[in-house]
């Protein structure tokens, strides 16, 4: 076979398929094109997984492989598995089941894998299994729950009946105990529920809880089914005619003025439609951080700028047929740049002498430009003088300075975006974003049209972390529709998401600690400066968070704390999970092991004398933030915590993890293996739940013929369960089932506001909308209810005394009616009316969930080399709306979390270019890197939640680097003040002891 | 990805070469490196799927044939082959590209750090390929050290030595990653050691000893650093884990 256009034939899940293609056309590529929608894009060269396939039945990724190289062989994907409307193989069931399926976004490649291990190995071991998702990235899950999935699919392959997913309940270890639970701790770092399985929630109760039909349960998810038999759910998943593709040009230059563009050879090139740059697109300032009304300044942002400041910065974009097409034409504009001097530390470049990365004259309210400071944070609950006496008073006084580094979301699904204009002219954009509505606000402006005139859809998300918190690409998207007046699609590559998206805020952390004889804390001074990257965006808001839920976890009489946040010329920093507070825990929660260590006290006694408890206040909370910068505050003003668990957190995670091991010198030491030292660490957090008094969720509700619902709201699910969550309240108050809740979100012509998916506010804050537009609409059927029970035999009934369960409504006596015949006789027969509702919320609460979390180390001091063994987390998240869905999140969360501790990290050459902006180089955790995992929910009852429900989807990224730094504390005696842990900095350390 | 102009599948090694004579000519096992290259100039892939490569014998000797297109995985997967080889072919590539990438493609692409590589080396491997002049056995260190031998060749095959006992041992940032570096060693039926280092020079090394002693030659090695390990620390390291496979083969 020669040729330069090449014919494919390929047998595609059993029939055949002839097909002309490009001879550098990727398998990808094609079988997206012949409908195969499951199979999708993560990067260019195979390591994530997400575009893997079965040829000849053996997984392979068909974004690495020619299509040409498929000539002649079976391919099989997802779409050959799926039957009849409600049928799911084997497989799938078990990964519906088992909770696998976060985004979803790679659930094809899982499926198939787990396919193509089976039909081998019908009876896998746990190694077997990992080894055979190496190939798969997951930044979602932690894995913990697919490897238990391909374990229920194996079982019901041989013809057996897994165990339902369903919580293990443990025995509370403090205060009041509830006896008789059926399955219950024993040895310290074991528990029956781990000799079962890693994946399943532990769940410990609490009496105060009331506990109901729905909510609480281990529903499956709503979106499961589609996900898991590969449906196009995801942004990218369509096909419009006439679509044309983007392509960005980007800065190689960190720092750099555009003195000219020439862009005359790339619209020559036939197939090119636009090319926009800053002298034809207008300069319009903003900040691309998608944050409620009014955006916080700088704006220091426009489209297309005459100035670039990082490698990366975008230059120019271009529309054009096809991808390679818009490739070439972005390699045909000539720019000429004028190189400036460029800096990439954060202290440096606030210090004297730096190069000035904002010194254009349009940007306003940057704090300090010439110093390149973008924003000054302070705030402190005495004056400094009185936080001066405090420190002269402590018996000792501690001061570290720590240093966190810059790390990347890594989504699987990159950002992708594709606008068109519709019948009406409106612009509509379709893209992975997790705030459609801030989206659709801020483009208005940059492309002259009123909010009015857009409409985003955001579809299912592949996942985002913060990423997507941003507007990215939807300008660009924007422009070009509105230049060609054609579909536009741009979807990001790998080396763009590294360079071009966002990052976690690096930040050099100073402590100053007093403390007294006991150690208890009398004062904490800290000190930030942080690294922003080269535009301000959400550098005010993280790094206040920073101080934030840094200084609420320890009650001290005196804090203070002073930010400065800096531009430099590397990638740009932005909303990452967690939020600043992974930043402030590891250098706070390091300096608690050291100061126990010097005092020669247990780290959680220390903590134990200091943490906050029920009733305390969260003194330095408003003195920063957005609504911030309050001197003088009442102390009955003051917000105070309205639900702890920490106590029992603490409890099950020492219990969990072997605590009593770190005094152990046989175990500690293992004869057998001199270079090897084992500790274990701990950490403990605090993270928020929704923004107080700005985070607002709405909801509507509507009663359909046949007794089911429409939920409606624009709150947005990455994957996190919280479509399944609403879902799970709504039901919960109208006695329905989960199944009867039809979920749509988000849309912005469709669906009721939402600030988006950020801040830990979507189950507390969207989460009490749903429970109040249930309770309205629960109140219209009771009304109908009682007056159709009431006119049979047995008289009247009281619409207050209606109870709805089992999918009726009930009298007290007994008499019921279905909610089917309530709806029928609304919309049909009796005084019709749309039973129906619409409800917002907002909170000036944001009540702190708790987390203990636990790390199990061995060093090898001869490399330096650190190897996690198992990890704990404990979490306090109020009332668990759903246990296996919040242990999915904390699982992820651990994984995610534990790669920021030992191997991620964006590293720069001299210029400012990425050296690892490939997967691979950037390393995250694969499923064979995973140590064993434990979560344990610990119930409270957060008074101002729903149903008790607080947040839990960021804490757990706080505090397992600290926990993994106080292991090797503890291993070792070595104290490191940077993380991540990498062999060499590890060694270093040693040896400098 | 890369930009290809031209997909030639030969059905024989003789089509093979000829196809290798067009300009931009590239072979491609399985393809995971060089369609990932984001290569700018077109090239035309010359797949070598359908020359029938993929074995995996006894020859002769005792030594065991690598088919040049057999992929990773299959030699995981195969009980004729060592266990540490089977277990650098597992580690050397995650599962989807290991049921891609082949043992041809592992030694033209000589990644300095793989851990394969190194084990192959203990193992004395030899490379055969083919070029118009005819089939040549190459050293698989000599290889690695002047890949021009490679020139307008095709690796058919590589054979190993499969007695003795093998030990491997190495760092990286965590237990799955690929090594910042890689120490391998072997004691044949000879009581003959060998050992082989990856991550401390362009490509994998063996290490030759002098008087019964590696130390020296290691210590003069100047490892290329880079972020994940300075030349200094991959030197240290080199010097621990070599230690520890001697050792353990005895």
């Amino acid at each position: 076979m020669e040729t330069t256009n090449v014919d494919v034939e390929i047998v595609l899940n059993g029939k055949r398929l002839q097909a002309g293609c490009a001879p550098g056309e990727t398998l990808l590529s094609l079988l997206r094109r012949n409908g195969c929608f499951s199979v999708r894009y993560g990067s260019e060269t195979g390591e994530t997984g997400a575009a893997a396939v079965l040829l000849d039945g053996r997984l392979v990724s068909s974004d690495v492989l020619l299509a040409v190289q498929a000539h002649g062989h079976e391919v099989t994907t997802l779409e050959s598995l799926s039957g009849a409307r409600d049928e799911l193989h084997p497989i799938q069931a078990a990964f519906v089941e088992s909770g696998a399926l976060q985004s979803g976004y790679s659930a094809g490649a899982m499926v198939l894998c787990t396919k193509a291990l089976l039909d081998r190995c019908p009876d896998p071991s746990d190694a077997q299994i990992r080894d055979a998702l190496s190939g798969i990235l997951d930044r979602e899950t932690g894995y913990a729950k697919v490897v238990d999935a391909v374990h229920r699919a194996a079982a019901l392959l041989r013809g057996e009946k897994p165990e339902p997913m369903e919580p293990v309940f443990v025995d509370r270890l403090t205060g009041e105990h509830e006896p008789g639970q059926d399955r219950t701790v024993h040895d310290e770092g074991t528990t029956d529920a781990v000799r079962e399985s890693g994946a399943l929630p532990r769940l410990v109760r609490s009496p105060e809880v009331p506990h109901g039909a729905v909510v609480g349960k281990p529903e499956k998810k709503v979106d499961s089914v589609r996900l898991v038999k590969g449906h196009p759910a995801f942004t990218d998943d369509i096909d419009l005619r006439g679509m044309l593709y983007a392509k960005v040009l980007r800065s190689p230059h960190a720092h750099a003025r555009i003195v000219a563009i020439d862009d005359s050879a790339a619209l020559a090139l036939p197939g090119v439609h636009a090319v926009l740059h800053h002298l034809n697109t207008p300069r319009v300032k903003y900040a691309s951080g998608g944050q409620s009304w009014p955006n916080p300044q700088p704006w220091d942002q426009v489209s297309f700028d005459d100035k670039v400041r990082h490698v990366g910065d975008r230059v120019a974009a271009v529309a054009a047929e096809t991808p390679g097409i818009a490739d070439e034409a972005c390699r045909r504009i000539e720019v000429t740049y004028e190189v400036l001097p460029a800096v990439f530390d954060e202290v440096e470049a606030i210090s004297p002498g730096a190069p000035v990365i904002h010194d254009e004259p349009d940007t306003l309210g940057i704090y300090d430009a010439p110093r390149n400071v973008s924003h000054h944070i302070e705030g402190q609950t005495v004056t400094d003088a009185q936080l001066e006496e405090a420190f002269g008073r402590a018996e000792r006084v501690f001061e570290e300075t720590f240093h966190v580094h810059q790390v990347q979301h890594t989504p699987i699904e990159p950002h992708v975006a594709i606008g068109w204009l519709d019948e009406d002219d409106r612009l509509v954009l379709r893209s992975s974003t997790q705030v459609p509505f801030h989206v659709r606000r801020m483009l208005a402006p940059l492309v002259g049209l009123p909010v009015k005139d857009i409409r985003v859809i955001k579809p299912r998300l592949g996942g985002g972390f913060g990423s997507k918190q941003e507007m990215l690409i939807e300008d660009i998207v924007a422009h070009l529709v509105l230049a060609t007046r054609r579909p536009v699609r741009l979807e990001l590559t790998r080396a763009e998401e590294f360079a071009g998206t966002r990052t976690r805020h690096a930040q050099t952390i100073s402590i100053k600690t007093g403390v007294d004889r006991e150690g208890h804390l009398l004062a904490q001074d800290v000190r930030v400066v942080s690294n922003t990257g080269a535009y301000g965006t959400h550098g005010f808001t993280v790094n206040s968070v920073s101080g934030q839920h840094g200084l609420s976890m320890y009650n001290c009489p005196a804090k203070r704390y002073r930010c400065d946040v800096a531009y430099t010329n590397r990638p740009v920093a932005g909303a990452f999970r967690g939020y600043g507070a992974p930043q402030a825990f590891f250098a706070l929660e390091s300096q608690m092991d050291d100061i126990a260590t010097a005092l020669g006290m247990d780290p959680i006694e220390l903590r134990r004398r200091n943490w906050v408890r029920s009733g305390d206040p969260l003194d330095i909370v408003p003195r920063l933030g957005e609504r911030g910068g309050v001197e003088e505050i009442a102390p009955e003003d003051l917000p105070h915590v309205t639900s702890c668990g920490l106590e029992e957190c603490v409890e099950q995670g020492r219990r969990a993890v072997g605590w009593s091991r770190r005094t152990d010198p046989a175990w500690k030491r293992p004869w057998r293996r001199p270079s090897i030292r084992r500790g274990i660490g701990c950490a403990i957090a605090i993270q928020g739940s929704g923004i107080p008094d700005i985070d607002m969720g709405a909801c509507s509700l509507k009663m359909n013929d046949d007794g089911s619902f429409n939920l409606l709201f624009g709150a947005t699910d990455l994957g996190t369960g919280a479509d399944t969550v609403l879902a799970q309240i709504a039901a919960e108050v109208l006695g329905s089932r989960v199944e009867d809740i039809v979920v749509y979100a988000s849309d912005t012509d469709l669906t009721p506001f939402d600030v988006g998916a950020y801040a830990s506010s979507t189950t507390y804050i969207s989460g009490m909308a749903v429970k109040k537009a249930a309770q309205a609409v629960r109140q219209r059927i009771a009304v109908r209810a009682a007056r159709l029970i009431g006119t049979g035999d047995g008289g009247a009934v009281r619409p207050e005394d209606v109870e709805l369960h089992d999918r009726r409504a009930w009298a007290p006596d007994g008499r019921s009616v279905s909610l089917e015949d309530v709806a029928l006789n609304a919309l049909h027969t009796e005084d019709q009316e749309q039973i129906m509702a619409v409800a917002s919320h907002v909170s000036d609460d944001s009540p702190p969930p708790f987390v203990a979390q636990f790390a199990e180390v061995e060093v090898d001091v001869d490399t330096g080399q650190v190897n996690v063994t198992k990890l704990v987390t404990a979490v306090d998240c109020g009332f668990p709306i759903n246990p296996v869905t919040a242990s999915g999140q904390v699982e992820g969360c651990m994984a995610q979390a534990l790669g920021y501790a030992l191997c991620e990290e964006l590293v720069l050459d001299e210029r400012g270019r990425v050296v690892n902006d490939r997967l691979g180089p950037y390393w995250i955790m694969r499923a064979d890197d995973m140590p064993a995992t434990e979560v344990l929910l610990v119930e409270t009852m957060e008074p101002s939640g729903p149903f008790g429900a607080k947040s839990v989807a960021e804490v757990p990224m706080d505090g397992i680097a600290p926990a993994v730094r106080n292991a090797i504390l503890d291993a070792t005696g070595v104290s490191i003040g940077s993380i991540p842990f990498t062999p060499e900095r590890v060694w270093r350390a040693l040896r400098a002891s | 990805m890369a930009s290809v102009s031209l997909y030639m599948r030969p059905g024989t090694l003789e089509e093979a070469l000829l196809s290798l004579g067009r300009p931009g000519a590239v072979v491609v096992g399985g393809g995971t490196k060089v369609n990932s290259a984001s290569s700018l100039e077109p090239v035309v892939v010359v797949d070598l799927q359908g020359l029938g490569l993929d074995t995996i014998e006894k020859v002769a000797d005792g030594r065991l044939l690598l088919g040049a297109t057999a992929s990773l995985r299959r030699v995981v997967e195969s009980p004729r082959v060592p266990e540490a080889v089977r277990e650098a072919a597992r580690r050397e590539e995650p599962s989807t590209l290991g049921n891609m990438a082949t043992i041809g493609g592992c030694v033209a692409g000589a990644d300095p750090a793989s851990e394969l590589l190194a084990t192959l080396l203990v193992h004395d491997a030899l490379v055969t390929s083919v070029t118009k002049e005819g089939e040549r056995a190459i050293e698989l260190g000599a290889l690695l050290l002047d890949p021009a031998q490679l020139a307008a060749g095709i690796i058919t095959s590589v054979t190993i030595d499969t007695d003795g006992v093998t030990a491997a041992v190495r760092t990286g940032r965590t237990v799955a990653d690929r090594p910042i570096v890689a120490a391998v060693a072997r004691r044949n039926s000879m009581g003959e050691r060998r050992l082989a280092l990856a991550g401390v020079a362009v490509t994998p090394v063996s290490v030759i000893a002098a008087h019964d002693s590696f130390d020296d030659a290691i210590r003069s090695l100047h490892p290329p650093g880079d972020f994940r390990g300075s030349e200094e620390y991959r030197r240290e390291l080199a010097v621990v884990l070599a230690r520890r496979v001697l050792e353990e083969i005895g």
